[in-house]
C-alpha cells in the first residue's frame, strides 16, 4: 500500500521505515524484552511515527534535554508549513486537490453571483465548506507530525483522527440534506431542473474523480487502519468519492429528467444520500469509538480475558482489577491495570510477566499498579 | 539525576487501593467516579443529580423552542411567508441541536461495560462538537441565504417583514438563554474572557491554588481562584453550589471556558447556550438588515454584509468552546492543572529521583486522570512515597483518578546490554540509537530517562552516538 510507496522518503537516520529494518527491530525489541525491559522496547514507537521523513524527526537538539517552550510550539507550527511543502506524496496531492477545488468553487460563486443564477451559488457554497473541510485534513496531516510536549503529552497524533470524525460528520450532514432535498423535491413536485447546472456537475464530477485517483488505495468502504494516516486518508478519499457521487446522482437525474422520467430527481437525490450514508457510516463508527475511548477493536476482547485468566493463574496475585485500555490512534493502544498481590511478594517477575503478556497483544503503553494486599 | 545509569529494571508498583480505604469516604476510591464501575456513592450522585438538572433545562428549552416553532409555522403559512418559514426552520435546527444535546447528556449517565471501560463520557464532548459543527453549518446557511436574498432581485425582500420576524426570533432566543444560562440564586457572572488568550501562557500562569484538605472528599469543585491576572475578579464557590446549578453568564460574554471548577456549565448546556446566543446575534443582524432594507430598499447589499459580519461573531463565539473539545479530544493536559508544577511538586519530594511518562487528561470537562511512572530511590519505602504522592495530587489538585507506576533505581542497565551483545557495526548501532533515543524522546514528559540513556550509550560505545 502506500507504505511501500513512500520508501522514496526514507532516509538513513529518520525514520526506519517497517520493511528494511523490521528484522533488525524485531531481534533489538527481543534481547530487550527479556532484560526486564518493561517500557515499550524500540520497534514499537516506530510503528506510529509517520512514514514520511519530512522533518528530521528527532532533531536532537531539541529533543531530549530541553522541553519545549512556548515560542518553540510556535515554531514548531510554523515548520508544519515547511513541512506542508516537503510534504509526503499523499500530503501535496491533497493540497492539488484542495487548490483545484478553491479555485473551481470560486469561479463558481463569481460567475453565479454575476449571472445571478442560485444554483451555482448554492453549488458553490457546498463546495466552499468541502474544501474548508479538506483543508482541516492537511492541516491535521501536517500538524500531527508534532512530538509530544507538555500540553499534548500524547502527541498530536489524534488530529488526523478528528479530522477523519469531521469528514465523515460532513458527509452524513450531507447525506442528511440530500435526503431532504429529495423530499423536498418530491413534495414540491417541480421539475425545475437547470441546464446550468449539469455543466458545473460534471466538471464537479471530474474534479472528484480526480481526488479518487489520487487517493485511489483508500477506496473501500471497510478498511483496517494500521496508523493514524490511514484514517485521514481515507476520510479524505470517501469525501471526494461521495462528492463524485452525489455530481453524478445530479447528471443521472438531469438525464432522466429530459428523458421523460417522472420523479427523477426525488429517485437520483434519494439513492445519493443512502449511497453516501452506508459509505461514510463504517468510518464515523470507527472514529467514534476512538474518540470515545473505546476498547481497542483490533484487540480481541477474548484475547484479553484470556490474558486476565493467566495473571490471575499466578499464585501470588489474589486480584486483577480495573483493566482498561483505550486506543490512542489506531496502532497504538493505551492501558492501565491494578493487580492485588500477596504481601512480601517480590513484584519484578510479576510485572515483566504482565507487561510482556500485554505487550504481545499490542498494547504500548501498559501502567499497572500493584498493591499489596 | 544526571548521574544514573539504570534505567528500568525493578518495577515496584503500589496500588493506591490501600491508602485510599483507609479515607475514602467509603467505596473503591481509586476511582470516585463511574469509569471504574465502582462509583464513589457522592460522587456519582452528584454527577446524576447535575446530569438531571441540565437535562430538565434543556427539555425546557426544546418545549419552548417547538411552541414558538409551531406558531411561527402556522403564522407563516397563513401569510404565506417564506421568511417566516425560514426562521422557523432555524428554530427547528434549534430544537435539532438540543435534541443532539440531550441525548448526549443522557448517554453521559450510561453504565459503563468492558467495552467502553471509561464509561460513555465522551459522548458528551462528541455531542458538543457535533452540535458546534451545526452552528458553523447554519451560519454558513445562513451567508447563503443572504446572497441569494441578494441575487433574487425581486421585492419580496420585504424589509419590514424581515425585521418583525427577527424581532420575533430574538425575543424566543433571549427567553431560552435565559432559560439555559441563568439559574436563580447565584450570580456569579463569569464575564472577561474575551482578555483571555492564554495561548501561550497556559502553563504558567494558570495556577490554581486549591485549599480544600478541609473539605471531604466527594467535592470535587473546592478549587478557589484562578490567579489569572486577566480575569480580575475570583470566585469562591459556596458548598451548596454543588448541587448541579449552573452559574449564570452575562449574555453577550463568552462563557468562561476555564473549567478548573466543577461549577462550570456542563459542556452540553453550554453548547445549546452557545446555538441560542449564535441564534440571538444573527437575529439582531438580521434586524439589522431588514431595518435598513426597510428603511433605504435599495441598500440590499447592507443586509449580506450585515449578515456577514454577524456570522463571524456568532463563529467567534463558538471558537472557545471548540478549543476545548479539542484539547479534550486530544488528550491534552486540561488547562486547569499546571502539569510542571504538578511534576516540581513531586520531585520535591524526597526520595523521589525523577518522573517520566507523565500523562494528564481528561474523560470529559472536569473528570481528569493521570498516569505517571515515578523512580525512587532504591532504599525508600515505595509505600510511603507512594501514598505521598497520590495524597499531594489529590490535595492540590483534585485529581481522583491516579495511577503511579513507583520504580526503583536499579542497577542493570538493559539497552546497553543488549546493544553490547549484539557486537554489530556502527551504522546499526547510530541507527539503533536513534531508535532509542526516538522511544526515549516519546516517553519526553520528562527528560531524565532519556539523558541517561544517552550518557550510558556515550560511555559504553565510546562516543559514537553523541545527542
Amino acid at each position: 500500500m502506500e507504505k511501500t510507496k513512500s520508501f522514496k522518503y526514507h532516509t538513513q537516520e529518520s525514520n526506519l521505515g517497517l520493511s528494511t529494518t523490521d528484522r533488525r527491530l524485531a531481534y533489538v525489541r527481543q534481547a530487550s524484552y527479556n532484560q526486564s525491559q518493561l517500557q515499550e522496547p524500540p520497534h514499537t514507537p516506530i510503528s506510529i511515527f509517520p512514514d514520511e521523513s519530512a522533518k528530521p524527526f528527532l532533531s536532537r537538539s531539541i529533543s531530549n534535554i530541553d522541553t519545549i517552550s512556548h515560542h518553540d510550539k510556535y515554531f514548531e507550527k510554523l515548520s508544519c508549513f515547511r513541512a506542508l511543502r516537503s510534504g509526503n506524496r499523499q500530503m501535496k496531492r491533497l493540497f492539488l486537490l484542495i487548490s483545484l477545488n478553491v479555485a473551481y468553487s470560486t469561479a463558481e460563486l463569481a460567475i453565479g453571483l454575476f449571472t445571478g443564477r442560485v444554483g451555482l451559488v448554492s453549488d458553490a457554497f457546498h463546495l466552499t465548506f468541502g474544501c474548508g473541510l479538506l483543508t482541516f485534513s492537511m492541516f491535521a496531516m501536517a500538524a500531527s507530525r508534532q512530538k509530544p510536549d507538555f500540553a499534548y503529552t500524547y502527541g498530536y497524533k489524534r488530529l488526523e483522527v478528528l479530522s477523519a470524525f469531521t469528514n465523515a460528520l460532513f458527509l452524513l450532514f450531507m447525506s442528511f440534506s440530500l435526503a431532504v432535498e429529495a423530499l423536498h423535491a418530491f413534495i414540491q413536485d417541480e421539475s425545475e431542473h437547470k441546464h446550468y447546472l449539469i455543466v458545473s456537475a460534471v466538471t464537479n464530477l471530474l474534479v472528484n474523480l480526480i481526488g479518487v485517483w489520487f487517493f485511489r488505495n483508500y477506496a473501500r468502504i471497510n478498511l483496517v487502519y494500521r496508523n493514524p494516516e490511514d484514517m485521514n486518508y481515507h476520510s479524505v478519499c470517501l469525501h471526494v468519492l461521495a462528492d463524485s457521487i452525489r455530481s453524478a446522482g445530479l447528471i443521472l437525474a438531469s438525464w432522466f429528467l429530459s428523458l421523460g422520467v417522472q420523479n427523477a430527481e426525488v429517485l437520483c437525490l434519494g439513492i445519493v444520500s443512502v449511497a453516501v450514508f452506508m459509505l461514510v457510516m463504517p468510518l464515523f463508527k470507527v472514529t467514534g469509538g476512538i474518540l470515545l475511548q473505546m476498547a481497542p477493536p483490533s484487540i480481541p476482547s477474548s484475547a484479553l480475558s484470556k490474558c486476565w485468566r493467566q495473571i490471575v493463574s499466578r499464585e501470588d496475585v489474589t486480584e486483577v482489577s480495573q483493566a482498561r485500555f483505550w486506543e490512542l490512534v489506531p496502532g497504538h493502544v493505551v492501558g492501565s491495570l491494578s493487580l492485588q498481590v500477596k504481601k512480601g511478594v517480590d513484584d519484578r517477575p510479576i510485572l515483566q510477566f504482565v507487561h510482556g503478556l500485554y505487550h504481545d497483544l499490542g498494547v504500548q503503553d501498559l501502567t499497572v499498579q500493584i498493591d499489596y494486599d | 539525576m544526571e548521574g544514573q545509569t539504570s534505567q528500568h529494571g525493578q518495577i515496584i508498583e503500589i496500588n493506591v487501593d490501600v491508602p485510599e480505604r483507609e479515607r475514602s469516604l467509603g467505596g473503591n476510591k481509586i476511582c470516585g467516579e463511574a469509569p471504574c464501575g465502582f462509583a464513589d456513592a457522592a460522587t456519582n450522585s452528584n454527577d446524576a443529580r447535575e446530569r438531571s438538572a441540565s437535562m430538565r433545562k434543556l427539555l425546557m428549552a426544546v418545549a419552548l423552542c417547538v411552541v414558538f416553532m409551531s406558531i411561527e409555522v402556522f403564522g407563516g403559512i397563513k401569510a404565506n411567508s417564506l421568511a417566516i418559514l425560514t426562521d422557523a426552520a432555524h428554530l427547528l435546527s434549534d430544537v435539532a441541536a438540543f435534541a443532539i444535546s440531550l441525548f448526549s447528556l443522557w448517554a453521559a449517565g450510561w453504565e459503563s461495560n468492558p467495552r467502553q471501560s471509561y464509561g460513555f463520557f465522551r459522548v458528551e464532548i462528541l455531542g458538543a462538537l457535533v452540535s458546534m459543527q451545526l452552528i458553523w453549518l447554519l451560519a454558513g446557511i445562513l451567508v447563503y441565504e443572504a446572497i441569494v436574498r441578494l441575487i433574487n432581485e425581486t421585492s419580496e425582500v420585504n424589509g419590514f417583514l424581515m425585521f418583525l420576524v427577527a424581532a420575533f426570533g430574538l425575543v424566543v432566543n433571549i427567553i431560552m438563554a435565559l432559560v439555559l444560562g441563568h439559574d436563580h440564586g447565584h450570580g456569579h457572572g463569569h464575564g472577561h474572557d474575551h482578555h483571555d488568550h492564554g495561548m501561550g501562557h497556559r502553563h504558567g500562569s494558570r495556577i490554581t491554588t486549591d485549599h480544600h484538605e478541609e473539605h471531604p472528599r466527594g467535592e470535587h469543585h473546592d478549587h478557589c481562584d484562578e490567579e489569572n491576572p486577566k480575569t480580575g475578579h475570583h470566585h469562591f464557590l459556596d458548598k451548596h453550589h454543588r448541587t448541579g446549578e449552573v452559574l449564570a453568564e452575562p449574555l453577550v460574554d463568552k462563557p468562561k471556558f476555564g473549567p478548573e471548577q466543577k461549577k462550570q456549565q456542563n459542556i452540553n448546556v453550554r453548547g445549546a447556550y452557545l446555538h441560542v446566543l449564535g441564534d440571538s446575534i444573527q437575529s439582531i443582524g438580521v434586524m439589522i438588515g431588514g431595518a435598513i432594507i426597510w428603511y433605504k430598499p435599495e441598500w440590499k447589499i447592507v443586509d449580506l454584509i450585515c449578515t456577514l459580519i454577524f456570522s463571524v461573531i456568532v463563529l467567534g463565539t463558538t471558537f472557545n468552546m471548540l478549543r476545548n473539545i479539542l484539547e479534550v479530544l486530544m488528550e491534552s493536559t486540561p488547562r486547569e492543572i499546571d502539569a510542571t508544577k504538578l511534576e516540581k511538586g513531586i520531585l520535591e519530594m524526597e526520595e523521589v529521583v525523577a518522573i517520566h511518562e507523565l500523562h494528564i487528561w481528561a474523560i470529559t470537562v472536569g473528570k481528569v486522570l493521570l498516569a505517571c511512572h515515578v523512580k525512587i530511590q532504591p532504599e525508600a519505602n515505595a509505600d510511603l512515597v507512594l501514598d505521598n504522592v497520590i495524597d499531594y495530587i489529590r490535595r492540590e489538585y483534585n485529581i481522583i483518578h491516579v495511577t503511579i507506576q513507583i520504580e526503583l533505581r536499579a542497577q542493570d542497565v538493559v539497552l546497553e546490554a543488549t546493544v553490547l551483545k549484539l557486537h554489530l557495526d556502527d551504522e546499526f548501532i547510530n541507527e539503533l540509537h536513534d531508535s532509542v533515543l526516538s522511544f526515549a524522546v516519546l516517553e519526553k514528559e520528562n527528560a531524565y530517562g532519556s539523558v541517561a540513556i544517552n550518557r550510558t550509550w556515550d560511555s559504553s560505545i565510546g562516543g559514537k552516538c553523541r545527542p
